[in-house]
């Protein structure tokens, strides 16, 4: 009980603290919306072309957007010192990472959320289905657990920009790739049978790393 | 200590021998392939190396579990020591596969399973070195490596398991054909244990250079 | 080029890679070890 206390405790402060600012999650969707609009230009407006690469645009999108929402989840940490304050605070650090690990899902599932509806009117496509929510949610909760890893990884380097998309990126490729699958057979207008072996995939994923990254959590930000 | 170089000088003497028979084999003794003809020789290489790759990146995950669990030195000495000799070999890999895909399809690159993955193996090997050498503090960094290590190596059935099912999907490149004649299974045998060893005895002799790097700073510490 | 020259690239490179190797070692750990010899000579003479 108390561990999804201080859980629930950690990710209100920081939805809280990005309320009041909102600065994040403006400049984030702001970037969500120029990479597809640039996305567009780059493929010369061809419908036909478009109907082909969107899915793999829109994730492309979401994966640049995750990194860099990430990256700001533990700077604020590092620099105020808070991070040195939740250690020293009677809280496990396994739920350090869940309660982070929530704040940025619920983070990520809003920017996305407000650029999928723009996505599909831009690139005209008619279809908004449930099958293209649970693929959304469920990678992004893949993204999520591993990237609230390596984030507070990353903040203890040099180059702490940099430092996230060399971790994060190659480890999500299979998430990468079974996303775009699946939003290519939803919007081809198949149902969940043809997409199963993809949500295995996210599935299987996410718990692995679930599991492994609260596990190994404690390594990273300790001392 | 004489045992150990007995040891030693024995296992060289042997991979030698091995790796000039294979060598042998794999351009004289083997039968050419039908379809492909000579280049397909390049395969003999080119799996042992994929294989090399994928062990030592093995032992870098075991290293760094121990270490992040028992923190021995020499835990760690062995990860980063295997890192280093598993990317050289996953770069020989890639470059072989590179030749031969040209070769035999006629482009630099194809978007084959087994490269895929070896493509994504190779970035996770550069994010596992880059992560200790960013590191500001060295001990923070061998930690991290571990940590890059074990995540990395979760990854990789995943990896490959994705890369698989998406690339049967789109296409179907196989990258051999036909049945494995007696031969040539002989003479991948010969060149798989070669090059194992031949990765033991690397990971030893970097092993060796890495306790003598850390001896040096110690004396040099002593000194000042 | 040639079916048979791509299969020499590809030897070439990858026996030059493993060779490169096994004499960068080589090399790296004869330098550490007078490093060391002349390092615990000087310890040796200290302590005197």
């Amino acid at each position: 009980m108390k561990f999804w206390r201080s859980v629930l405790a950690i990710a209100y402060k920081d939805l809280l603290s990005e309320m009041r600012t909102r600065e994040t999650i403006s400049s984030v969707v702001v970037f969500a919306l120029l990479v597809i609009v640039i996305f567009n230009f780059a493929f010369g407006g061809n419908t036909e072309q478009m109907r082909l690469v969107a899915p793999g645009i829109l994730w492309v999108t979401f994966a640049f957007a995750g990194v860099l929402s990430l990256t700001r989840a533990f700077i604020p940490e590092k620099e105020e010192g808070c991070l040195d304050g939740l250690m020293v605070a009677p809280i496990g650090r396994d739920a350090i990472y869940v309660g982070k690990m929530l704040s940025s899902l619920v983070f990520m599932l809003v920017v996305e959320a407000i650029a999928l509806p723009v996505f599909t009117l831009l690139f005209n496509l008619d279809v908004f289905s449930p099958e293209l929510v649970v693929v959304t949610l469920l990678a992004t909760v893949g993204f999520v657990a591993v990237g609230t890893l390596f984030s507070a990884l990353a903040v203890n380097t040099r180059a702490r920009e940099m430092v996230l998309p060399i971790l994060f990126l190659p480890v999500v490729v299979p998430v990468m790739i079974a996303a775009v699958s699946a939003f290519e057979l939803a919007l081809a207008g198949e149902s969940w049978g043809a997409m199963s072996s993809w949500l295995q995939i996210i599935g299987a994923f996410d718990v692995v790393f679930l599991v492994v990254s609260y596990l190994v959590f404690g390594y990273v930000i300790e001392q | 200590m004489d045992r150990r170089l007995v040891l030693r000088l024995g296992l060289v003497g042997l991979d030698l021998g091995l790796l000039i028979g294979g060598l042998y084999m794999v351009l004289v003794y083997v039968p050419t392939a039908k379809d492909m003809g000579v280049v397909q020789r390049i395969f003999y290489l080119h799996v042992p190396l994929a294989w090399v790759g994928f062990l030592a990146f093995f032992v870098v995950f075991v290293g760094s579990i121990m270490y992040l669990w028992r923190r021995g030195r020499h835990w760690d000495i062995i990860a980063h020591s295997s890192s280093e000799i598993g990317m050289v070999f996953i770069t020989l890999m890639l470059v072989s596969g590179s030749i031969w895909a040209k070769a035999a399809w006629g482009a630099w690159w194809i978007w084959e399973p087994r490269l895929t993955s070896s493509l994504v193996l190779w970035l996770i090997y550069i994010a596992y070195i880059l992560v200790r050498s960013l590191t500001p503090e060295v001990e923070r960094g061998a930690r991290f490596a571990a940590v890059v290590g074990v995540v990395g190596f979760v990854d990789v059935p995943i990896v490959v398991l994705a890369v698989t099912l998406w690339r049967t999907h789109h296409s179907s490149l196989i990258i051999f054909e036909g049945g494995v004649a007696p031969a040539m299974m002989a003479t991948l045998m010969v060149c798989l244990v070669a090059f194992t060893i031949l990765y033991a005895l690397l990971l030893m002799q970097m092993a060796a250079i890495r306790r003598d790097e850390e001896e040096l700073a110690r004396l040099r510490v002593i000194l000042r | 080029m040639e079916n048979s020259s791509y299969l020499l690239a590809a030897f070439a490179v990858v026996w030059a890679g493993v060779f490169g190797l096994v004499f960068s070692l080589v090399v790296r750990q004869r330098r550490l070890r007078r490093e060391i010899d002349a390092l615990r000579q000087e310890v040796e003479k200290q302590s005197r």
